[in-house]
């Protein structure tokens, strides 16, 4: 077993020393000071104020000073040999260009604003100061060249802040002709935000003992950052919505016998028990509470409209493609369009039904130019996740269905589409949610006023007719304007001030149409996810 | 029972003494129960050392305490009917099963003296020196320089980076003897030494498995695990492809899955036995496992009679 | 009868020989009566398109005659309908394409005319919207400049992508590659739910949150700055990156993977030197597709900015907003007639062409490298 005791060191790693513990409490520090940025940024910590007794701004240049030294003294160390580390030659031209960006952004403000040198000059110093921290980022050993230039940047960003020199009341004015200032309100929090993320980079690059391993590290350590503020985004602004919705969602809200509207349910009138005028109403004179009631309607057979026109086309033509035709220069004409279809921008649909639709469907907004434009944008994903569906049927289905002899339609209605119902099920619930959101197309084939009486609500079922003359059927409910929650929301925030003579509190009014609207959408979102896990699931446990 | 108990000072004595003699156990009868199988004396000493090896898959028990030494030096064959767990034991060796979520291992499996299922284990390290050689060949999409410069580029051992041609310290002929070395080593060289720029995916299956052979050795392990390395290639292709594994040998310790008995016994200096259910049926050398196989079971499966 | 039954087909395909010859085998194999059916469905539904398009009110007429014969052909010769039908629909995607190519170029005609510019003696209609950036549709000259427009998409797009393709890409590669199953189970479909909720929600938080900090911050003149609009269209262009991106990371095979973990190298080093360059034309595919989102975004932009065709001064200034060819039409169509709706459609051709060129391209990209992958195994 000779050279067993050299590779000892190599295979396993010692436990944690104080080494590495500092490298975390480092990483730990950048953690925090992002936080504290993202609470500056968006006024939830004062930046004039104080936290745990302490100036923020003070603070902020402190912990930022700290953490600049400390990553500092872990590379110097490791270059020194106090630190155990297994360093590359070379930090890297991308980590070398990433520290660049920061300094020339010094170099280029300090040159041409603190010292005066104008553009040129402010050109001419954020090449040369950028050039340098890339040099000393390059040239050294990596456990030197990715900790100097980023761990000097966190200091002197820290100093700056400790000194004064950028305080809460400081602010450039751009001199520009449309006037805009940089204020310390965003500085400081930005400043910050990007110091801790380069300071968490650095420092678990020298958690992970540099090398290999510690760019793993930093680059993970960015990786997870993204995805948590992702999600975290995602909350937070569910959150909001909701939080700012509900009271103007509740307002009159009551439960109870007998409390709600009178509505007719297969032929028996009912009394609801429970009453939501937000919901239940539409907007009237006379009305204790105003509701939106005709904009949700509207959202329904809109969607409902949409859903009849693209899903027997769009499956119709994903059987074609998937069935009928063989690979060739029709099939790809057909993708190329679809994929055109579903890149093109909504309020493209918009002007099309616009140009197209609503000449001839009685000169003006109507409801069905709405569901046709809106199905017309539901038609590409329907094609394109049906044609996904079909395609993952497995051919063994379809030459065991042959082998029996039987024909080919016979095989796709029986085999092929049951095969694929779930992934067509759940492409289509998608993408209705996405559809069911979109203002740009109705905004220029459907939308009605902007507040609309409840005795408006459009009853489609309810006004068909037959008529003496071509085309013989008539349905003036489809023919006419109507409202659809999201151009309600869009019509409330144009509508601005003068809101306030229809609603006792428009803001209120808004937030809770916005909810509504959020919660019809994610709730198709929601039913097409768990869709998508039912059918998951059933397949992997039978 | 006494004999056994002898075996087994005797492999103990192997462990300490490198120097111990080869001892072979060809003659002996008996119906062994598998935990003797570890006491079985070979001639080098043991590279790895499996003892009381469980995987679990979720609930599915797809190892059954497996112990064994892998003699260094040497070619060991396992071999098994499907779905007897002999490719996962064999990803067990370098914790590639780490990459597959749902698997739990008990256990202990050592290299070189050092237990690798331990905390504080570096698997770059760990990988670098158990290489590994996949059941279809999976060159990268890159040149045939790339892929066998690709190991030693990423551990930092070579750089030819844009950086470091600028800074004059770039390796681009310590990586052209590596590349040449590796390639010959591993049969391939006459064959491509005109076409190194060529992306590796226009190599035939068996040049490709070769060539995957040569971008194992070029971070130059310790030992080589190859997973059915040749069950997708053609009679030619195979019979190169043994042929080096013998060369291999004589530098590297070398564990092979096959389904194929003729490979195992034409190639291999000591075979292992798995059958259904994840357990270590015998293990033993080559030649008196298939000429004189201790269990009855494998009698039957090496003389054909299942699996 | 064959050349009736293949008139919408024969447009599209080029390859009319080949399809001509088909038909007739379509026409020998099948009975006569059928026949009859499937021409009579074509002919009806041809005539209802004619008649549509002509905008007759006697349209219902050849429609329910389609009806008919599809009902027919349905219970009868149920085999030969269905195919008819299913290639009907098909084309009828590659018709709504079309569509709308002929409607809005054909709506933006008389504008171009009108924005006539002589270069070199020769009178390039269109050209005055672009070398000139007033857009005044009220006082004397009346001009329909593009340029402050184009100018706005270009900041808001080039924010929003600087935005959505580094974090889209981190996330698809989280998603992908990194997230233990449990952790993607979450992450994923917020992704998509991000995707879900309604432009005109971003662009309300946008209006009513952002704008009014972002003015105060910035010591602007009112509210609405490219900043902030390319911001938050960035964040509705991420799910797109990320979607299509995982798509393509998780297509790289796994033996890959393996491949280069077996040799030792972390898991960052395998997603950066192997993952990512092996599905780099899908991940380049990907940002492409986000940026045709980026341009296309409406409502957002139109509630968060200004309003007022203007370039903003200096160029790079991001903190004021002033119009992007989609809100220009979603803030204008309403009292907009004659030439300005005309000027609005011009906005939308040029929306339309650089979507579609961006979505040919990254289709392209696409099936390049599904020519790359298909070939090595």
């Amino acid at each position: 077993m000779a050279g067993a005791g050299q590779t000892d060191t190599q295979l396993v790693e010692g436990n944690t020393t104080e080494t590495d513990a500092v490298a975390a409490v480092a990483i730990g520090l950048s953690a925090v000071l992002f936080a504290l940025a993202v609470a500056a940024m968006f006024e939830r910590v004062s930046l004039t104020g104080t936290l745990a007794g302490v100036q923020t701004v003070t603070l902020l240049g402190g912990l930022l000073t700290a953490l600049g030294v400390a990553v500092i003294a872990f590379g110097a160390g490791s270059r020194l040999g106090y630190v155990e580390t297994d360093p590359d030659p070379s930090a890297g031209l991308i980590a070398g260009f990433g520290a660049a960006v920061p300094w020339v952004v010094v170099g280029g403000g300090v040159a041409s604003q603190t010292l005066g040198l104008g553009t040129a000059g402010g050109a001419v110093g954020a090449l040369v100061v950028g050039g340098v921290a890339f040099a000393l980022t390059v040239l050294p050993r990596e456990d030197l060249g990715s900790t100097l230039p980023l761990g000097s940047l966190l200091t002197l960003t820290g100093l700056v802040f400790l000194t004064g020199v950028i305080g809460p009341d400081w602010v450039w004015d751009l001199g520009w002709a449309q006037t805009a200032s940089i204020t310390a309100e965003f500085f400081i929090p930005v400043a910050t935000l990007f110091s801790a993320l380069y300071g968490g980079w650095a420092s678990a690059k020298s958690y992970g003992g540099f090398g290999a391993r510690g760019r793993h590290m930093g680059a993970y350590v960015l990786v997870y950052l993204n995805a948590l503020s992702i999600v975290a985004f995602l909350f937070i602004l569910v959150a909001y919505v909701v939080v700012q919705g509900v009271p103007g969602l509740l307002t009159g809200f009551e439960l109870g016998l007998g409390t709600g509207p009178q509505t007719t349910i297969l032929g028996v009138s009912v009394t609801l028990p429970v009453s939501v005028p937000f919901v239940m109403n539409g907007v009237a004179l006379l009305n204790d509470f105003q509701g939106v009631l005709p904009a949700i309607v509207g959202t329904v057979w809109l969607v409902i409209g949409a859903v009849v026109l693209a899903v027997p086309l769009g499956v119709g033509a994903a059987v074609f493609l998937t069935e009928y035709a063989d690979r060739g220069r029709f099939t790809q004409v057909v993708e190329v369009a679809t994929n055109g279809l579903w890149s093109t921008p909504s309020i493209v649909f918009g002007l099309f039904g616009f140009a197209f639709l609503i000449p001839r469907f009685g000169n003006g907004k109507s409801l069905l130019s709405g569901m046709i434009t809106l199905g017309f944008m539901l038609l590409p994903l329907v094609v394109i996740t049906s044609r996904e569906a079909m395609l993952s049927v497995p051919d063994e289905y379809r030459d065991a269905s042959a082998a029996l002899g039987v024909s080919k339609w016979q095989t796709i209605r029986s085999v092929v589409l049951p095969a694929a119902l779930p992934g067509v099920v759940t492409g289509v619930i998608l993408g209705v949610g996405r559809i069911a959101g979109e203002t740009a197309p109705i905004l220029l084939t459907m939308a009605g006023g902007t507040f609309i009486p409840g005795s408006q609500t459009v009853d489609v079922i309810g006004s068909f007719q037959f008529t003496a003359a071509p085309p013989f059927v008539a349905n003036p409910a489809l023919l006419e304007a109507t409202s659809a929650l999201p151009y309600q929301l869009f019509a409330l925030i144009t509508a601005g001030v003068g809101l306030g003579s229809s609603v006792s509190d428009p803001n209120a009014f808004r937030w809770a149409t916005a909810l509504v609207l959020l919660v019809v959408v994610l709730s198709f979102y929601a039913i097409g996810i768990a869709t998508r896990y039912y059918f998951r699931r059933r397949l992997t446990h039978t | 029972m006494s004999e056994n108990t002898t075996k087994q000072t005797q492999t103990e004595s192997a462990a300490t003494d490198s120097d111990q003699p080869l001892t072979t156990t060809a003659g002996e009868t008996a119906e062994r129960t598998q935990s003797e199988w570890t006491e079985y004396d070979f001639r080098g000493e043991a590279k790895m050392t499996v003892d009381d090896l469980d995987v679990y898959y979720g609930d599915d028990h797809a190892l059954k305490g497996v112990s064994m030494e892998i003699p260094e030096q040497s070619v060991t064959a396992l071999i098994g009917p499907s779905g007897c767990g002999k490719s996962t034991y064999l990803r067990c060796l370098n914790r590639m099963n780490d990459r597959v979520s749902s698997a739990r291992i008990d256990g202990s499996v050592e290299l070189g003296g050092q237990e690798i299922y331990q905390d504080g284990v570096n698997l770059v390290e760990l990988r670098k020196r158990v290489g590994m050689v996949f059941q279809s060949p999976n060159p990268f999409p890159k040149s045939i320089r790339e892929n066998i410069a690709y190991g030693p580029k990423k551990h930092g051992d070579l750089d030819t980076g844009l950086l470091a041609r600028l800074l004059n310290r770039s390796d681009a002929d310590e990586r052209d003897e590596l590349v040449e070395r590796c390639l010959r080593d591993a049969a391939l060289w006459d064959e491509v030494s005109d076409r190194l720029d060529d992306n590796a995916l226009g190599l035939s299956g068996g040049q490709q498995q070769r060539l995957c052979i040569a971008r194992c050795l070029s971070v130059d392990p310790e030992v080589i695990l190859m997973d059915e390395p040749a069950s997708a290639l053609d009679p030619i292709a195979t019979a190169k492809i043994e042929d080096l594994i013998d060369d291999l040998a004589e530098e590297y310790t070398v564990v092979i899955v096959t389904h194929n008995m003729q490979q195992a016994a034409r190639i291999s200096d000591q075979t292992a036995v798995f059958l259904t259910g994840g357990e270590l049926v015998e293990y033993g050398d080559t030649d008196q496992v298939f000429e004189n196989p201790h269990s009855e079971r494998v009698e039957d499966y090496i003389t054909g009679k299942f699996g | 009868m064959s050349s009736v039954t293949d008139a919408p087909a024969g447009r599209v395909t080029n390859a009319l020989g080949a399809r001509l010859r088909r038909v007739r085998e379509f026409v020998t194999e099948t009975e006569s009566p059928a026949l009859a059916i499937i021409a009579a469905m074509t002919l009806s539904l041809l005539a209802s398109l004619v008649g549509f398009l002509v905008v007759s009110d006697l349209t219902i007429v050849p429609f329910v005659v389609f009806l008919a014969a599809a009902g027919i052909g349905w219970f009868r010769y149920q085999e030969e309908t269905a195919y008819v039908i299913a290639l009907m629909m098909t084309v009828s995607t590659i018709l709504i394409l079309g569509l709308i190519i002929v409607f809005i170029f054909r709506e933006s005609v008389p504008v171009l005319r009108y924005e006539s510019a002589t270069v070199l003696g020769v009178s390039v209609p269109g050209l005055r919207m672009f070398i000139q950036p007033n857009w005044d549709a009220v006082s004397p000259p009346i001009r329909y400049s593009m340029v402050p427009m184009i100018h706005g998409t270009v900041m808001v797009t080039l924010i929003a992508s600087a935005v959505a393709a580094p974090l889209g890409v981190s996330a698809a590669l989280f998603i992908s590659e990194i997230a233990p199953a449990t952790v993607r189970e979450v992450v994923k479909p917020g992704v998509e739910i991000l995707a879900g909720i309604p432009s005109i929600v971003y662009g309300f938080i946008g209006f009513t949150v952002l704008g009014p900090w972002a003015s105060d911050q910035f010591q602007t003149t009112g509210q609405g700055s490219y900043l902030f609009v390319g911001i938050v269209v960035g964040l509705m262009a991420l799910p797109t990156v990320v979607s299509v991106a995982e798509d393509a990371l998780s297509s790289v095979p796994e033996s890959m993977k393996s491949g280069s973990l077996a040799m030792g190298t972390t898991d960052w080093q395998t997603m950066t030197s192997i993952t990512l360059p092996a599905a780099f034309s899908g991940v380049s595919s990907a940002v492409l597709l986000g940026v045709g989102r980026a341009i296309g975004e409406t409502m957002a932009a139109t509630v968060m900015l200004r309003g007022v065709p203007r370039l903003t001064e200096p160029l790079v200034n991001v903190f004021y907003g002033q119009e992007t060819l989609t809100s220009i039409i979603a803030r204008n169509y309403g009292e907009a007639d004659g030439l300005q709706m005309d000027a609005l459609f011009v906005a939308g051709v040029i929306l339309f062409v650089t979507v579609l060129v961006i979505s040919v391209g990254a289709q392209y990209i696409e099936w390049r490298m599904h020519e790359k992958l298909g070939g090595e195994v």
